[in-house]
């Protein structure tokens, strides 16, 4: 795949100076220590934290993204402490405290398959986080992290989400952030700025994604409800506070997701037995949860002997109101659906894909770019907090590569876009984001083009840009912001083709 | 209702009584009472985070889609519904603060029914352009007949910010607050801070959870609610609800539907509760005022009825009733001790609230300078400004609910001073007790809190007048910051990397020195207005008071200068009309004592104090 301009470079002066770093500061052991960690971490999978707050979904979403019933998820506050998941040859949990050695807990599956935590009593406050391996392919390339809930009732679980998440001047523990909310409060912008270190160079919301969630909900669960979602998703995404302070928004309802990507035949069966019966009973069915499980004895007779009380109630917990009424206008719509294309058309519709191209584009493509930040602000951190003799060459190193990089000033132009301090027309805007990377890195996409596009007419397309933007950077009419704005596009498209050509 | 027009039976006629025994200056404050009754509004406020369902919750309550709902777009202005025995109709109301007199004007257009979403929903009328003050909505429901007042408030902005705090000054006035929060999670502290304080603020305060249709755990949430309740040591019933089957119901007369639709229980807990508790005081007042003037009026017959019976004391009562004339005549003074109390107690009164709310906005200036020096403005502006914002309105809307409470409770000891004032002069009213007196003084303040230009203010909305006020200083002051931004933003991208340091850290400082003026500028902006509003509100509380308790002593002295002019007369009969005027006498005492049983019986099915 041909991506532009080439990143190699950024990735290999962040290890370098890494390791610089870890010369210079050998003997100090704490120093030392942090520095190495995140040498390490260089090579690990992305690390994508998932945040918002209480009760937003944070779990289900993590689940579906997995494929599985992995973290644990009840109507109630649930998760408590900070849990990373990665890939790894066999389950295991390891707790570690905020003192002490980390230990390993039991592994146990709950009833509805969740990986069921228990702490053996050790208080929630005094745990650091637990990590639990599992193996899945879903975790293969990125780990994620499962976060309590901020604006929780317990004010401990939610200070210690806000901790994680915005711990003072260190650069975070995720590379990248998918922030959910159910709808754009207060509270959410509060805290996407918070998430944000101040410093001018490194002021982006390249590493955040907010995921309008719960999205099912949104139309009290009427049929168009995700139609609705996706309306306000994407008027979120031209909000101007909001795009300062995220890349972009999707809306996505990860119980339908989870649901689609894990249905069972006999859940199949259930919902195919509920299709066959008379519209007008499952729409009197459907006017509430408790009508559905525990409907009047003038509907009950209505329904087959196969599909149970027990059967129903199931089924409502794995689908909702919303993913019920669905299926089974899928169904009726095509009676020949099977288990596989319902499954399929429900995970459609909950805007997963929409979200896993997303997270494709802005973060697995741009992991490099992502670590080295990462990486840089641990150096920084550790040159501020033990300035040395050998410290002023390393802080002028990091300065060079935050203010050198092409790609670091590409994110900087980003930002100057979104918070609209760049006097752009709009059309023009729209397209200097697009080819300074805002939809996603990869040179046809830079260009507008199909992604599949080839690299003809990629080549064709980068010229005709270059030359708009050259004669916008010289003309005596944009002031100096803008003309230095263009001129960042402009070497966005030489690099771009400088990708092209070169094999 | 059929209580309420007991007692105004029993109002007129105890008025008919003044006019036949020739005492019209007794009937002012009857017909005071009698229209407050006649007037039974019970006002109850709507409040919640935003997208709880707020708008369904009112639109199910009256079946009738009044309130516009929609999945994305909130509802931008209050939204007042009451009951009306014609047709539908939509008043949208706009306030104007008047020069001069600070007193404000309403403005009232009647517009059609269609367009009440053009003036209330977010679309139709974003940031409230059309600067509306709120709509009024009357329909003919049964359910408002009782003299309920539906207000569904903006869910903008949530329950913690300035919005928010505006809501929490209206809270006095209300007679009930329902809290509106869905089925889809527990209680979050926002939530409940803000249940905690309602509680102390307004009498009757009630959870609505909604959208129980829509999730399958909702009794497990109403649990976990019903924890947090207890928990936090909030009395609160707890009342699950479903609009969209209320609706449903209503469409297709289930009556299976309607039950688990949730709303007999709230409507239920309006009437029962709310109503009946506004029912309880309106009877209260109305027995006290009708005891108290039927008493006045028995006064004189009993004197003369006395010196008729005995004529050879009649010089001896004659002197007691001059000397009690006299020291209710004292009471008129600007030395009796309830004037005095009255006076000092608000000269202290003012002075406190001044304090503390220059000692609230000093600690706000404080903080908000150690924030500014913690960051940069530039990054965090919008952030900070909502948090200035916020704090400074919540700081006076907290002094303004401190000082309404301290009002009342200052009226309380006025009224006890009063009575104990006319105790040792007045045997008379001693039957009467402190309660009696004191009694009156609660409701009577209570409705007029509503006039209070603050409060009403703090209600409608956030345009306008005080609400106004607040927003204008903040919009200045953004604006003047606003023009950094672009400035400043330019002049990183135009220097060279090395340059851009020591200029980046004078235009630092610069930009904090900026904020640091524009937060004191509208905390200054503030502070004059609030100040001039609560200094303004306790004038009004005082001048009330005082008018009250100085027509209550007129009164008194004209009664006892009715009864030793009776009793004068007495002697002077003929001893042969004596034996008839007795008679007579006695029948009326009779007569008034029926009154008076029945003002006794119309309180006493009510619980006690």
């Amino acid at each position: 795949m041909t991506s532009a301009p080439p990143r190699q470079n950024l990735g290999s002066r962040a290890r370098s100076l890494l390791r610089s770093a870890l010369d210079e500061y050998a003997d100090s052991p704490q120093a030392a220590g942090w520095l190495r960690h995140h040498l390490d971490r260089f090579d690990e999978p992305l690390r994508l934290a998932i945040a918002g707050k209480v009760k937003a979904g944070k779990s289900t979403l993590l689940n579906a993204l997995v494929g599985e019933e992995i973290a644990a998820t009840d109507a109630g506050e649930c998760t408590r402490v900070v849990t990373w998941y990665s890939d790894g040859p066999s389950p295991r949990i390891v707790l570690h405290p905020r003192e002490g050695e980390p230990r390993q807990l039991r592994t146990r599956r709950g009833e509805h398959g969740g990986l069921v935590v228990d702490l053996d009593g050790t208080p929630p406050e005094t745990v650091d986080r637990l990590t639990v391996d599992w193996p899945s392919s879903g975790l293969r390339t990125t780990a994620l992290i499962d976060t309590p809930g901020i604006a929780s009732l317990t004010a401990d679980a939610a200070g210690r989400a806000g901790e994680f998440l915005t711990p003072d001047e260190a650069p975070g523990q995720a590379d990248a952030v998918l922030y959910l909310m159910r709808h754009l409060h207060a509270a959410d912008a509060r805290f996407l700025e918070s998430f944000h270190d101040r410093h001018v160079a490194r002021a982006t919301p390249v590493n955040t994604v907010a995921v309008l969630s719960r999205a099912d909900e949104i139309g009290v669960g009427r049929l168009d409800a995700l139609l609705s979602a996706r309306r306000i998703a994407e008027r979120y995404r031209t909000d101007e506070k909001l795009s300062t302070l995220c890349q972009t928004v999707v809306a996505v309802a990860g119980l339908l997701a989870l649901t689609g990507r894990t249905l069972r035949q006999d859940e199949y069966l259930a919902l195919r037995g509920l299709a066959a019966v008379d519209r007008s009973v499952t729409e009197g069915l459907l006017l509430s949860a408790d009508r559905f499980v525990t409907p009047p004895p003038s509907l009950s007779a209505a329904l087959p002997d196969s599909v149970g009380a027990e059967v129903r109630a199931a089924l409502l917990a794995r689908l909702g109101v919303f993913g019920v009424r669905t299926s089974l206008s899928l169904l009726r719509q095509d009676p020949s659906t099977d288990a596989a294309a319902l499954a399929a058309a429900l995970v459609a519709r909950s805007g997963l894909d929409e979200l896993r191209t997303v997270l494709d584009t802005q973060f697995t493509e741009r992991r490099d770019l992502l670590k080295a930040r990462s990486a840089l602000l641990a150096v920084e951190l550790v040159v501020r907090r033990e300035p040395r003799a050998g410290s002023r060459a390393l802080a002028g190193e990091i300065e060079k590569v935050f203010a050198g990089a092409h790609e670091f000033a590409e994110l900087r132009l980003l930002s100057a876009l979104r918070s609209r301090t760049v006097t752009l027309s709009p059309e023009a805007r729209e397209e200097a984001e697009r080819l300074v990377g805002g939809a996603g890195s990869r040179t046809a996409v830079r260009l507008g083009l199909d992604p599949e596009a080839d690299a003809g007419a990629c080549r064709v397309a980068a010229v005709e840009a270059l030359g708009r933007w050259r004669k916008r950077a010289s003309s005596p009419l944009s002031d100096r912001a803008t003309a230095d704005a263009c001129g960042v596009v402009v070497r966005s498209c030489e690099g771009m083709l400088v990708s092209l050509t070169s094999p | 209702m059929a209580d309420t027009s007991k007692a105004l039976a029993l109002i007129d006629l105890a008025l008919q009584a003044t006019e036949a025994y020739g005492r019209p200056d007794l009937s002012g404050r009857l017909r005071a009472t009698r229209a407050r009754i006649a007037d039974p509004d019970v006002r109850v406020l709507v409040v919640g985070e935003f997208k709880q369902g707020k708008s369904a919750l009112v639109n199910a309550l009256v079946n009738a889609d009044v309130c516009p709902v929609d999945d994305d777009i909130s509802t931008a202005v209050t939204t007042v519904v009451k009951y009306t025995s014609g047709q539908p109709a939509v008043t949208v109301v706009r306030e104007t603060a008047a020069a001069g007199d600070g007193e404000s004007r309403e403005e009232r257009t009647d517009v059609p029914l269609e367009d009440v979403q053009r003036y209330v929903s977010e679309a139709g009328n974003p940031g409230n352009r059309e600067n509306v003050s709120y709509v009024e909505v009357r329909l003919p429901r049964r359910v408002l007949s009782t003299g309920l007042v539906v207000v569904d408030t903006p869910g903008v902005g949530g329950l913690g910010s300035a919005h928010g705090q505006m809501t929490m000054g209206a809270l006095p006035t209300a007679d009930a607050v329902l809290l509106v929060s869905d089925a889809a999670q527990e209680y979050t502290a926002p939530e409940l801070r803000f249940l905690t304080q309602a509680m102390s603020l307004c009498p009757n305060v009630a959870c609505v959870l909604t959208k129980t249709d829509l999730y399958p755990e909702w009794r497990r949430i109403a649990e976990l609610d019903r924890g947090h309740l207890t928990k936090a040591g909030v009395a609160a019933e707890l009342l699950p609800t479903s609009s969209v089957l209320r609706q449903v119901a209503a469409r297709t007369n289930d009556a299976a539907l309607n039950e688990e639709a949730g709303f007999k229980a709230l409507v239920g807990y309006l009437r029962d509760r709310v109503s009946r508790q506004a029912e309880v005081l309106d009877r209260r007042s109305a027995s006290q005022d009708v005891l108290s003037v039927v008493e006045q009026m028995a006064q004189k017959m009993r004197t003369e009825l006395e010196a008729q019976q005995d004529p050879g004391q009649a010089e001896a009562l004659i002197a007691r009733l001059k000397d009690a004339q006299e020291r209710a005549e004292s009471l008129k003074k600007r030395s009796a001790r309830w004037q005095l109390t009255l006076n000092d107690g608000f000269g202290d009164l003012q002075s406190d609230i001044e304090y503390d709310l220059r000692d609230r906005m000093r600690s706000i200036q404080k903080e908000a300078e150690e924030r500014v020096d913690e960051v940069d403005p530039l990054d965090v502006w919008d952030q900070f400004a909502d948090w200035v914002h916020s704090a400074v309105a919540g700081a006076a809307s907290t002094n303004f609910v401190w000082a309404s409470q301290r009002a009342r409770h200052l009226a309380g000891q006025v009224a006890d001073h009063f009575v104990a004032g006319g105790q040792q002069a007045l045997p008379a009213i001693e039957r009467l007790g402190p309660r009696g007196l004191g009694g009156q003084v609660n409701p009577m303040i209570r409705p007029d809190m509503e006039r209070y230009r603050l409060g009403q203010k703090l209600f409608t909305g956030i345009r306008g007048g005080y609400g106004g006020m607040l927003m204008a200083g903040m919009a200045t002051s953004l604006a003047g910051l606003a023009m950094i931004n672009p400035i400043s933003g330019g002049v990183a991208l135009l220097l060279g990397a090395k340059g851009v340091k020591e200029e980046k850290t004078r235009l630092l400082a610069k930009r904090r020195a900026d904020a640091k003026s524009s937060v004191r500028k509208h905390i200054d902006d503030v502070s004059f207005q609030v100040g001039k509003d609560s200094r303004d509100m306790l004038r009004m509380v005082q001048r009330t008071l005082r008018d009250h308790f100085q027509d209550l002593a007129q009164e008194l002295t004209t009664s006892m200068s009715e009864s030793v002019k009776s009793a004068q007369e007495a002697v002077r009969t003929v001893t042969t009309d004596r034996e008839k005027r007795v008679k007579d006498l006695q029948a009326e005492l009779e007569r008034l004592a029926a009154v008076e049983k029945q003002a006794h019986d119309l309180v006493a099915a009510d619980p006690k104090r």
